[in-house]
């Protein structure tokens, strides 16, 4: 116990002040995170709509100033030459000539957009029709608004980028530490003391598990200060999937360990790893867009299994009867990859012979 | 004197190769035992297989009483290593290396101590890849002392090291002796062995192709009618060199 105790104090140690794990496991994924958070892709885009008006009839000039009134649309008035010219170069969705008695609509075939400006058009006029004509719509529709908690992109995003940064942390400071110290002969003089290469391992792993645990900490308290997320489900599950998630990961980086005779080839193993999961593991975009064969695949990546536990907790507050195809996944990939490690990774080169 | 390390027919076979061929030796407790030859002539792979960081193809090894390959862990318990390559963890200061050191033998060390006897008190607070290469080799002599052992093994302990760095690590060996530990040690430079070791094994080929004194060594070859141009030297270069540039370590 006290050889353990005494390497894990060491361990945290050597990676605190190890500046570029600092830089990869907490700066650089809390940069991600704001800049993301910060564009926020979840606000409704504006449709841009050149407005050209030159003597219009009393009719058509109050057309123009409904549709400068509705919403979600970037009004550009000009005269009919430039602003076709910028529909041209594809800077207008539409264009909207509103001369003399009779409105022409210029529209851009490769902006889906245009076909709204024009249907929202036309419902203005059909509307001012009816008016005109003194006749009660057949049918009114009432719309009811209802306060749903929607999902915004900040909320999809922080649970991945949590799942992101422990799985970069488990995978690259293990990788890396481990191949080095084989390679450079420190694992085969540890091998020359009583102690069981097993300690090392558990007091190496013990920290990753605890700055797994630091890093949601930070991502959880940033998002509830900055973007004012609020966590919906329970602590004590976040506490377990984090451990879980990092587990295999960390598993992954002792295989990788193993197969890496130098420090070299390190990156090439992890990134040819790590780095399609970046992209399909649900961190960035959700699963349901991709198309189906890649779906099949996203989702029984071990980061998908994790950053869909962390976000079903926050967002959904999602309770075990719901998570557990998650947890069952996360626990089937720890067994796979601890088993590959256990197989592949030595303290020493075995012998030939 | 008992014989502290009893090496018996001890093999290492890689595929086809015999790398440590059927050699049989006994180190005497309390004496510093050299074993040299070339390069690849099997020195290191039999100190590994000493060490128990080598499984032997065939023999056995005796360690302070202990069988080397059934009680492997008691073996390591009661022997100091120094490896051919020295690093150590990153980031640690060197009490912090000692300290963690100790804790792999479930000891509490004093650092500062150790340190003294290596005079390296001064880097306390550094880290070992701010060392100079003597400076680590007498860190990595610390670090195997960290259990107090009955053995200390060297592998080339002097290898790349300027001739005052040599001389300071020779000293600091033979102070180790004096405090009653048995030192093994593997050297490429016969005025090292003449210096340090009460007896020598001279390895070629994975076999001790002669085992005794070194001055016994000299007396067998002289015996058997060797003889050089004799030049009456009353210094050579090293002596020139260190006269020249002081005993004084620089680092």
């Amino acid at each position: 116990m006290y050889t353990t105790y005494k390497l894990t104090i060491a361990a945290i140690k050597m990676l605190t002040r190890n500046r570029q794990a600092f830089f990869f496991t907490l700066v650089m994924p809390v940069f991600i995170m704001l800049i993301f958070g910060y564009i926020g892709f979840d606000r409704p885009q504006l449709i841009d709509v050149g407005v050209s008006s030159e003597k219009p009839t009393p009719q058509t000039a109050a057309l123009a100033e409904q549709i400068k009134k509705f919403p979600n649309l970037t009004i550009h008035e000009g005269t009919l030459a430039d602003e076709q010219e910028q529909l041209n170069q594809g800077n207008r969705a539409a264009v909207l000539d509103f001369s003399g008695s009779s409105i022409v609509a210029y529209t851009n075939a490769s902006k889906p957009e245009s076909q709204a400006v024009v249907s929202i058009l036309n419902q203005f006029i059909s509307s001012a029709t009816l008016q005109s004509a003194h006749v009660t719509p057949l049918v009114k529709v009432e719309s009811h608004e209802v306060n749903a908690h929607n999902l915004r992109y900040i909320e999809f995003l922080l649970p991945g980028i949590l799942a992101l940064s422990i799985m970069q942390m488990s995978v690259f400071s293990v990788s890396f530490m481990f191949t080095q110290y084989k390679q450079n002969g420190v694992l085969k003089r540890l091998l020359a003391t009583p102690m069981k290469p097993i300690q090392f391992v558990a007091a190496n792993a013990i920290t990753r598990l605890m700055v797994s645990v630091v890093q949601a900490v930070i991502f959880i308290v940033m998002g509830i200060l900055l973007f004012h997320i609020h966590v919906v489900g329970s602590y004590a599950l976040l506490l377990l999937c984090v451990i879980l998630g990092a587990s295999m990961f960390l598993g992954l980086g002792f295989t990788i360990s193993g197969l890496a005779k130098t420090v070299d080839v390190v990156p090439v193993f992890a990134n040819i790893i790590v780095f399609p999961m970046m992209f399909l593991g649900g961190t960035f975009f959700a699963i349901s867009n991709m198309p189906g064969w890649l779906q099949v695949v996203a989702k029984l990546l071990p980061l998908t299994y994790f950053a869909d536990s962390l976000r079903e907790i926050m967002t959904k507050g999602a309770g075990l009867a719901t998570l557990w195809p998650d947890l069952l996944g996360m626990a089937v990939w720890g067994v796979i990859l601890i088993t590959l490690a256990t197989v592949t990774f030595r303290f020493q080169e075995r012998e030939a012979a | 004197m008992p014989n502290i390390i009893e090496v018996k027919d001890l093999t290492k076979k890689y595929g086809e190769l015999l790398a440590v061929d059927h050699i049989s030796f006994s180190v005497k407790e309390g004496e510093i035992f050299g074993i040299l030859g070339p390069n690849g002539a099997g020195k290191t792979t039999t100190l590994e297989m000493i060490e128990g960081l080598k499984r032997p193809s065939s023999g056995s090894i005796m360690l302070d009483g202990k069988d080397v390959e059934r009680e492997t862990e008691a073996v390591k318990a009661v022997i100091g290593v120094q490896l051919q390559s020295s690093s150590f963890f990153e980031a640690l200061t060197l009490t912090e290396l000692l300290d963690t050191f100790g804790a792999m033998y479930n000891r509490r060390v004093d650092p500062m101590e150790l340190l003294e006897e290596v005079q390296l008190t001064d880097k306390a607070k550094a880290q070992a890849k701010e060392l100079s290469g003597g400076q680590r080799q007498r860190l990595s002599i610390a670090i195997g002392m960290v259990n107090n052992p009955r053995v200390l093994f060297l592998d080339e302990p002097t290898t790349g090291l300027d001739p005052q760095a040599r001389h300071n690590l020779w000293d600091l060996i033979l102070q180790v002796r004096k405090k009653g530990t048995t030192v093994v040690l593997t050297t490429h430079y016969m005025d090292e062995a003449e210096v340090l070791c009460e007896r020598v094994a001279i390895m070629d080929h994975g076999k001790i192709v002669s085992l005794d004194t070194p001055r016994m060594l000299i007396e067998q070859l002289l015996a058997k009618g060797f003889s050089k141009p004799v030049l009456q030297q009353k210094a050579n270069l090293e002596d020139v060199f260190l006269a020249t540039t002081g005993h004084a370590l620089r680092e």
